[in-house]
């Protein structure tokens, strides 16, 4: 492959910031523009956190001044959607802007993370009715959430728990719907998801086993009818369906291969199907070294270590070995993380800060530790990240002791 | 004796951190006291990112990471080392005299 000189990332999250950053701190020399349909490059967890809860200015949560993209020369272009890519001839091609330009590029990077699935139920499209997934929506969110009105949030995944906190510290009314017996069970394990999922009620919110089944307007907002067959006012509803990827971009681009909710796939470093495209993040599957097609996670961290892999690779090097999968999550002032996997083969092990209350959770495989998750106590996470990654021989006793410090196991190991 | 006497020689552990109130310090902002390396640092205690206080952070390698959202700083010059922080931190002198671990507040972060 001829030198790379200029590479064009579409999208402005921390995947396609990270990407340019990397570049940058790898020594990349040539052209680095981010392009990106919002009006900046900002973080996005904080939009269900503190930020919502405090009304955060969007340049308060963007991943880099305008001084700090200038003086590493990342060119910046915002408030402009990229519709098409145009492969070229020996090199990645061309990605037009919606506002009539053209930008050539070497490698092109599609970073353009994930939309929420529309609501399926009629009257999902009603002004009340909304998602949260960028800036504009935790605005709109907002507004709806006044002391004393009554909001619906349907979905008790991450996002929605999350917004429910928030919405509950705005002083609103929750009702919070979601389907299953015990919402995020399948990832985080029975004892840890039934704790979270009970501070809901604890909090004063109204907590339902049920869909929404449709949506009509009502004087004061809206009538929302559920699968159980009650209904109930609200001024407003906001939905977590799940997550969708605009195929759009990877196929003008050639991009053949898509998975579940039209993923692109990606290899390990990052390479899509077509000549010097590569994508990261929320957007992409990633194909294992067994053939096997790995679901995003949807993670934050994940899609920053997807940039380092990508710009690390578009360098010509290797990217580190990736850890265990970290995340976090914030709620009702407290402080959750978790690594690897709480589920599947192994035991669990917990932790208890107090009877009824756990610190942590372990999941533990053939003596060595797999997954952790803590509640107020991230350096026991952080701790097992590294036990992980660097397999640490652990015992159950040890880990259900809240006496020991998980990062004495890591000195004497 | 110049600075403020903070703790004694031993009373921090390896990688680990005291905090100094603002009020003791007369800045703007609490200073963590980290030991790392078997190196004295100090840091604006407050991370740059959203408030948590850095003193409980994961020290490691001369670098601090944030016990909220793992952003990471370098314990001698204050930098980002990872996101999601973008804004550097601002270090102070510290200095051991005897048995005594003394501080001197960064005059640009005084209050």
């Amino acid at each position: 492959m001829n030198a790379i000189a200029s590479v064009v990332i579409v999208g402005g999250g921390i995947a396609g910031v990270t990407t340019a950053r990397e570049l940058r701190a790898g020594g990349f020399d040539g052209a680095v523009t981010i392009v990106e349909g919002e009006p900046a490059c900002y973080d996005r967890p904080p939009l269900t956190k503190a930020a919502f809860v405090e009304g955060a200015s969007l340049e308060s949560l963007a991943l880099a001044t305008p001084d700090e993209f200038a003086s590493a020369r990342i060119d910046v272009i915002v408030d402009t959607r990229a519709t098409a890519i145009v492969p070229g001839d020996g090199r990645a091609g061309q990605v037009h802007l919606a506002d009539g330009r053209t930008l050539d590029a070497d490698a092109i990077v599609l970073a353009t993370g994930v939309r929420a699935r529309p609501p399926a139920f009629p009257g999902g499209d009603l002004p009340a009715v909304g998602v949260l997934r960028d800036y504009r929506d935790a605005v709109r969110v907002r507004e709806l959430a006044r002391p004393g009105t009554t909001i619906v949030v349907a979905g008790a995944g991450l996002i929605g728990a999350e917004l429910t906190s928030g919405l509950v510290a705005l002083g609103a009314r929750v009702v919070l719907v979601d389907p299953h017996p015990m919402p995020g069970a399948a990832a985080l394990g029975e004892t840890l998801a039934a704790y979270l999922h009970g501070m809901h009620a604890a909090h004063g919110v109204e907590v339902r086993q049920t869909a929404v089944d449709g949506v009509t307007p009502a004087p004061d907002g809206l009538r929302i009818a559920f699968d159980d067959g009650t209904s109930r006012e609200a001024r407003g509803l906001v939905v977590g369906a799940g997550v969708t990827v605009d195929p759009a971009l990877a196929e003008s681009a050639g991009i053949a291969e898509s998975a579940a909710g039209g993923a692109i796939v990606v290899d390990a470093s990052g390479r899509t199907s077509a000549p010097g495209i590569w994508a990261a993040g929320d957007a992409t599957w990633r194909r294992d070294v067994d053939g096997g097609l790995v679901p995003c996670a949807g993670h934050w961290e994940a899609a920053r270590l997807d940039g380092i892999s990508v710009a690390a690779d578009i360098l010509g090097g290797t990217a580190p070995a990736r850890g265990a999968d970290w995340y976090w999550s914030d709620r009702y002032g407290v402080h959750i993380e978790a690594v690897g996997r709480l589920v599947g083969t192994g035991t669990e092990v917990v932790r208890w800060a107090e009877p009824g209350r756990p610190a942590a959770i372990f999941r533990v495989a053939e003596g060595l530790l797999v997954g952790a998750a803590s509640i107020d106590d991230p350096m026991t996470v952080r701790a097992a990240r590294r036990l992980i990654d660097q397999r640490v021989p652990v015992t159950e006793a040890q880990l259900a002791d809240p006496g020991v410090r998980l990062r004495d196991l890591l000195r004497s190991a | 004796m110049q600075g403020i006497p903070v703790a004694k020689v031993g009373e921090i552990g390896e990688d680990d951190a005291i905090v100094v109130a603002r009020a003791t310090a007369g800045t703007l902002d609490d200073i963590a006291v980290v030991y790392s390396g078997g190196e004295y640092f100090a840091i604006d205690n407050t991370c740059t990112h959203e408030d948590a206080s850095l003193a409980e952070g994961w020290i490691e390698d001369g670098v601090v990471e944030c016990p909220l959202h793992a952003a990471g700083f370098c314990l001698r010059d204050g930098k980002v080392q990872a996101p999601p922080a973008s804004r550097d931190l601002a270090v102070h002198t510290v200095h051991t005299e005897g048995d005594q671990i003394l501080l001197t507040p960064n005059p640009a972060r005084l209050a």
